[in-house]
């Protein structure tokens, strides 16, 4: 049978069963658009986990002191003889150390904020890292320590200048800001103060620190600034400025995470994989939700697969005479069942793409709806879906399948039509 | 034209176990030759003519069409065959709703092997044929009986087959109806087409150069 002769036979047989061809459609279109839609939806919820609630770099992993010192087994303190040694562990590319400022620290601002007066005081956490790890994101100035009495260069956290955004600068009436306009604002430091605990005692350094550009590698709650600062800051106060409290590793690749996780904790250190386990666990629940859904969608395709099984076996019940007709003109058994497997697979395609389509307004609508009804919070994504080309086909290939799945048996039947049964008479 | 030789066909029945319809029989039909074919309900008339058609495949015997053994045939073959070399005109006419007539002529043409040509100019001519020249754009529910079982007539000539089977083609019409169809059987078949019709109706038996009576699954 030619294709234009099956394309007229198919449309002939679907325009005259149009009830029955609209209720197989309606049960694809639901499924591949319920498919889509969650799917889409995981995928975009996954992507705000990754890329901006947990940005984990797959191939770092941060080495951190034992609680306690296993002696000349290892383990105990960071010292810079120990970071040569993670330095050689196999699969190491680089080591990047990390040094607390081991004294409080608090920052009373009293000025100009961006236009608007602001007075308040804050406890500063500054953690020192070697330059090179946060380079890619210094904007201004070359983020190394200058001297006491120059400003520290530090780098700001691209989540902590979120929630400020979208938490805690809207219900002050602060204003809004972005990566360039906190570069080179400053702020005074005060060393050996604290505004939550007692005063340690001691003579209080007053100083001040300049962002100089937001990482995603700066530390969440405070700032991040040079390792020589950091190690400065201690000396002069008579803290341990020769230990680290941790050491990130550049694995060549992530595939050899696990293998030095194990040679960081045989070494007596432990692993701070807090924020990597979060990222896992909250990317596992998404997943999870995701895949629940995405089976909920297609088991609802395999019931619309049972209503075209149903719709098409009721089709070719009503048709045993026109079938057997076209077999005593000269149709095969084969030519038979490609008919009805054409049929499905048209409706499959009708579904599919209105399902498909169906999805994406839907996504389209429900990312206008949460611009325009949710308020701004932290994290809070452009759009909440993610619709690669990949699922738009998945969605498109779905339907077809499942109508085809239907058609079956269906397409048995009408290919075993007896012509001389069904014509006599 | 057609040879038949120790045909037997047997239906199976639950309760009756196997029921003989077809019992060794041998019939010929010469080129040109138009047969009528009579008998009472029952009497196996539909049976042969769908065995002689290719629509039935089992039995036991040798059946030869225009030179070809039906029994060697697969599906394949067997629907080229029909496609081909018979044309079959049923008592229900059988048209396809939703087709205009000239498309329903043209049926055969959607399943056979090689294209052809030209179908639609080819399937008017054949309306023409049949006295339904001026109707070609109609649907099958704008016509009378008669001028369906035209249209069928008109479907079962177009591949141009060399047999025409017929089963029961008038059974459905009136009396002025079915004469007008046996007068374009005559004259399908003074135009050197081999006609099987099985028929109760007098005036296309009168038609028939040859009546072969078929009683308890035998000629007589």
């Amino acid at each position: 049978m030619s294709p234009g002769s099956l394309s007229r036979l198919v449309k002939l047989s679907l325009r005259r069963d149009l009830r029955g061809t609209m209720s197989s459609v309606f049960g694809i279109v639901i499924g591949i658009a319920s498919l889509v839609f969650f799917t889409a939806l995981g995928l975009g919820v996954a992507r705000v986990v990754q890329e901006k609630i947990f940005p984990v770099d797959a191939s770092l992993i941060e080495a951190i002191p034992s609680q306690l010192s296993l002696g000349l087994l290892g383990g105990g303190k960071i010292d810079e003889a120990a970071v040569t040694r993670l330095k050689s562990l196999e699969g190491v590319e680089v080591a990047y150390r990390k040094m607390s400022v081991r004294i409080p620290a608090a920052s009373v601002y009293d000025g100009d904020f961006f236009g608007r007066q602001l007075r308040m005081g804050i406890e500063v956490i500054a953690v020192g890292v070697d330059p090179e790890f946060v380079k890619a994101d210094v904007q201004l100035g070359d983020f190394t320590d200058h001297g006491a009495d120059q400003p520290i260069p530090s780098i700001a956290s691209t989540r902590l200048l979120e929630i400020y955004n979208k938490s805690f600068a809207p219900g002050r009436s602060l204003p809004q800001l972005s990566g360039a306009m906190v570069t080179g604002f400053s702020f005074p430091v005060d060393f050996n103060r604290s505004m939550v605990t007692l005063s340690p005692g001691g003579p209080v350094t007053h100083t001040s620190a300049q962002i100089v550009g937001v990482s995603d590698r700066g530390v969440l709650a405070g700032i991040t600034i040079p390792l020589e600062a950091a190690r400065r800051i201690n000396k002069a106060s008579n803290a341990d400025a020769e230990t680290y409290t941790g050491v990130a590793l550049k694995a060549h690749s992530p595939a050899d995470i696990p293998r030095l996780v194990s040679d960081i904790k045989g070494m007596g250190f432990r692993v701070d994989d807090q924020e990597r386990r979060m990222a896992e666990n909250t990317g596992a629940a998404v997943a999870i939700t995701t895949a629940a859904l995405a089976l909920l969608s297609v088991l609802i395709c395999l019931l619309a697969a049972f209503n075209i099984a149903h719709a098409l076996s009721a089709s070719v019940r009503s048709r045993a005479r026109e079938i057997g007709l076209m077999r005593a003109v000269g149709a095969t058994r084969a030519d038979i069942r490609k008919l009805v497997m054409t049929e499905a697979t048209v409706i499959g395609l009708i579904g599919g793409a209105l399902g498909t389509a169906l999805a994406v307004v839907g996504s389209f609508a429900l990312d206008l709806i949460s611009t325009r009804v949710l308020p701004p919070f932290p994290f809070k994504p452009d759009s909440f879906f993610q619709l690669p080309a990949w699922l738009l086909a998945l969605g498109l290939s779905l339907g077809v399948l499942a109508a085809i799945i239907g058609a079956f048996r269906p397409a048995a039947r009408a290919s075993a039509i007896d012509p001389a049964r069904t014509l006599a008479g | 034209m057609i040879a038949v030789r120790n045909l037997t066909r047997a239906y199976t029945d639950g309760a009756k176990g196997s029921v003989p319809v077809l019992r060794d029989v041998n019939f010929e039909v010469a080129a040109g030759e138009f047969v009528a074919l009579t008998g009472r309900s029952g009497s196996g008339k539909s049976t042969l003519l769908n065995i002689l058609g290719g629509l039935d495949h089992e039995y036991a015997g040798e059946v030869v069409v225009d030179g070809v053994r039906l029994s060697e045939l697969n599906d394949v073959s067997l629907s080229q065959y029909r496609n081909t070399r018979v044309g079959i005109v049923f008592q229900s006419f059988h048209l396809v709703q939703g087709l205009t007539l000239i498309e329903n002529v043209a049926l055969p043409s959607m399943f056979g092997t090689a294209a052809i040509p030209a179908a639609d100019q080819k399937a008017k001519e054949a309306l023409v044929r049949v006295g339904l020249g001026e109707k070609t754009a109609r649907q099958p529910h704008q016509l009378s009986g008669g001028e369906r079982q035209r249209v069928a007539i008109a479907r079962a000539l177009f591949m141009n087959p060399k047999v025409l089977l017929c089963d029961e083609p008038t059974g459905n019409l009136d009396q002025q109806t079915a004469d007008e169809i046996t007068a374009v059987f005559k004259t399908l078949n003074q135009q050197g087409l081999t006609v099987v019709a099985v028929t109760h109706e007098e005036r296309l038996k009168q038609c028939a150069s040859r009546v072969a009576h078929l009683s308890e699954g035998r000629i007589q």
